[in-house]
């Protein structure tokens, strides 16, 4: 039986070339890669079909709902379905980096059995895969929206795409955080699962920021994920109004203090999370 | 060659935790097969993750001088949702085989020999398809030490036969590490053995004084098995028996421990005593079934 030659890709004694640290990752990376995109978009009969159809019907209702009990408010400078769309899949973009990292470890336990998998490999993988099928799916939504003659093409699309990676980058750092702790800690998980809704609420994508009484607002501005949300709708519509104190400084600070606190966190449990 | 250098793990659980493996020191040379002895939970399968990286020890170091595989077992190493295909694949891509992964994929098809369940979810394979899948995936890499966690123990005998001539190819090349039950295996495989007993590791340069040692250690002379009495009086009598032995080690025991000049690293008196205990168990509730027996039929 003819076998590969490890001598360019596993090697550890002196006399070999060895893989460098960092082309092992990559091709760990390219494998999970590989392996959590079939899984995520093949293994479910249906997959593509939900990855569409939720946000659609989540919108579907939501228009529908607004019709008739919000009859006659209205978004100022903004087409009430785009800033719903714009708003949704900003949120979702977070929420499913979050969520999937948090089942990221122990989904992948199998695979630690070969050390040059980390446990750290199936989170950034996640968030990766997570943040590429959101955007493909929010380019369609502009895409399919305009050509419906929804107001779905941006103002300002630097902005925009900006934005819409500050957001991942909050979704990175929770999903890092988180995907430790709920490891260790398994009520984490149902406690973050819990969370969503108030989360979605709080955030701003349903209701508009505007609406909240000005004595809350500043509890309100804690939310990061509010600050990333106005500022991609700030971005998408040249007319939009929102309240004060929006930044995207504020939204970077909890994106890489939380990448950060994740990063160190999977250093420093890396053991103890593949030995679980 | 793999050196470690005083090695100590534990696993921490809710109540304490003694150490699975204490300050061991071993160098394993290269091209010599090895066979880990000991009892459940003496810390085989753990020394052998250690070897292979997939844990780390909580002091102490394992410098490996060479390509070392992953514990190749029924426990881990597939993902349960993913056909073999798809895990031959992972796996492939994971030791950067760029452009020979289809090599190694038909590879290790034609050797698993496991037919259409190739391209079927992994968590749907009896443990013998397991172990083929992955003897085969762990035979496509060009290792220079194979470690094996009981995966020879399954299969039938065609497989295991295939399985040793695929090994027995790459003697002066590559080496094995195995964790094994099955005597028969061990002499088969192995040269050298190490037996590990309460967290220490005692290196034989040949594999049947480390069989023996293993006996040795566990079942001693003095305690033989008991006899399964057939009446309440038998059974009596085989308890007074049991309590007799069990003094006679005790006292033994203490005697030697008392003595200072004492040199006995493998602690066998100790054992003897345990197991006599456990035989004064035995006998006890031998007694107590049959007292219950009576008193239910009276």
């Amino acid at each position: 039986m003819a076998t590969l030659d490890l001598t360019r890709s596993d090697a550890r004694g002196p006399a070999r070339v060895s893989r460098s640290p960092w082309r092992v990752t990559r091709s760990v990376w390219f494998a999970m890669f590989m392996r959590e995109a079939i899984s995520r978009t093949m293994a479910d009969r249906m997959g593509w079909f939900w990855m569409i159809f939720e946000p659609l019907a989540i919108i579907g209702v939501m228009v529908s709902v607004r019709g008739l009990f919000m009859s006659g408010r209205h978004i100022a400078g903004a087409d009430y379905v785009a800033w719903m769309v714009v708003g949704l899949m900003g949120f979702t973009l977070f929420r499913e980096n979050m969520m999937r990292s948090v089942g990221a470890v122990e989904a992948n336990r199998g695979l630690f059995a070969y050390r040059q998998v980390k446990p750290i490999d199936p989170v950034l993988v996640r968030c990766f895969l997570e943040g590429m099928l959101k955007t493909l799916i929010f380019l369609l939504f502009i895409g399919v929206g305009s050509l419906l003659k929804f107001e779905l093409i941006p103002d300002y699309p630097l902005g925009v795409v900006f934005d819409w990676l500050s957001l991942w980058a909050l979704g990175w750092g929770f999903g890092l955080t988180l995907s430790v702790c709920a490891d260790l800690v398994p009520e984490i998980a149902k406690v973050v699962r819990i969370l969503q809704l108030p989360l979605l609420l709080l955030s701003g994508v349903i209701f508009p920021v505007l609406y909240v009484p000005h004595e809350y607002r500043e509890y309100l501005l804690l939310n990061p994920i509010v600050h990333g949300l106005e500022s991609i709708r700030l971005s998408f519509f040249d007319g939009y109004h929102t309240i004060g104190g929006i930044s995207e400084t504020y939204l970077w600070f909890w994106a890489l203090g939380s990448i950060s606190l994740g990063l160190l966190l999977h250093a420093r449990f890396r053991d103890k999370l593949k030995a679980h | 060659m793999i050196e470690i250098r005083n090695l100590y793990k534990r696993y921490h659980n809710h109540h304490g935790s003694q150490w699975v493996l204490k300050d061991i020191n071993l160098t394993i040379p290269s091209g010599v097969s090895v066979g880990l002895l000991g009892r459940n939970g003496a810390g085989k399968s753990t020394l052998l993750r250690l070897i292979g990286g997939m844990d780390s020890p909580d002091r102490g170091a394992i410098v490996r001088e060479s390509r070392v595989s992953w514990p190749i077992g029924l426990a881990g190493g597939f993902q349960g949702s993913m056909t073999g295909r798809q895990n031959v694949k992972f796996v492939a891509r994971i030791h950067g085989a760029d452009e020979e992964i289809d090599k190694i994929v038909d590879e290790v098809e034609a050797f698993a020999e496991i037919g259409e369940a190739f391209d079927e979810p992994v968590k749907t394979y009896s443990s013998g398809m397991r172990s083929r899948l992955a003897f085969g995936l762990s035979l496509a890499f060009d290792f220079d030490v194979y470690l094996s966690d009981e995966a020879t123990a399954v299969g039938d005998r065609a497989f295991k036969a295939k399985a040793k001539e695929a090994f027995k190819d790459r003697v002066g090349r590559a080496s094995l590490i195995m964790v094994s039950h099955g005597e028969g295996v061990l002499r088969e495989f192995c040269e050298a053995g190490i037996v590990l007993d309460r967290g220490q590791a005692r290196w034989y340069d040949r594999i049947d004084d480390a069989i023996n040692a293993y006996h040795e250690a566990t079942d001693s002379p003095k305690t033989p098995p008991l006899k399964v009495p057939s009446s309440l009086t038998e059974a009596k009598q085989t308890l007074r028996q049991a309590n007799r032995r069990f003094e006679q080690a005790k006292l033994a025991y203490q005697i030697a421990s008392d003595d200072p000049a004492r040199n006995d690293p493998d602690d066998r008196l100790r054992w003897q005593m345990e197991d006599a205990r456990e035989r004064m168990h035995e006998a006890r509730r031998y007694v107590q079934e049959f007292q219950s027996a009576k008193a239910q039929s009276a």
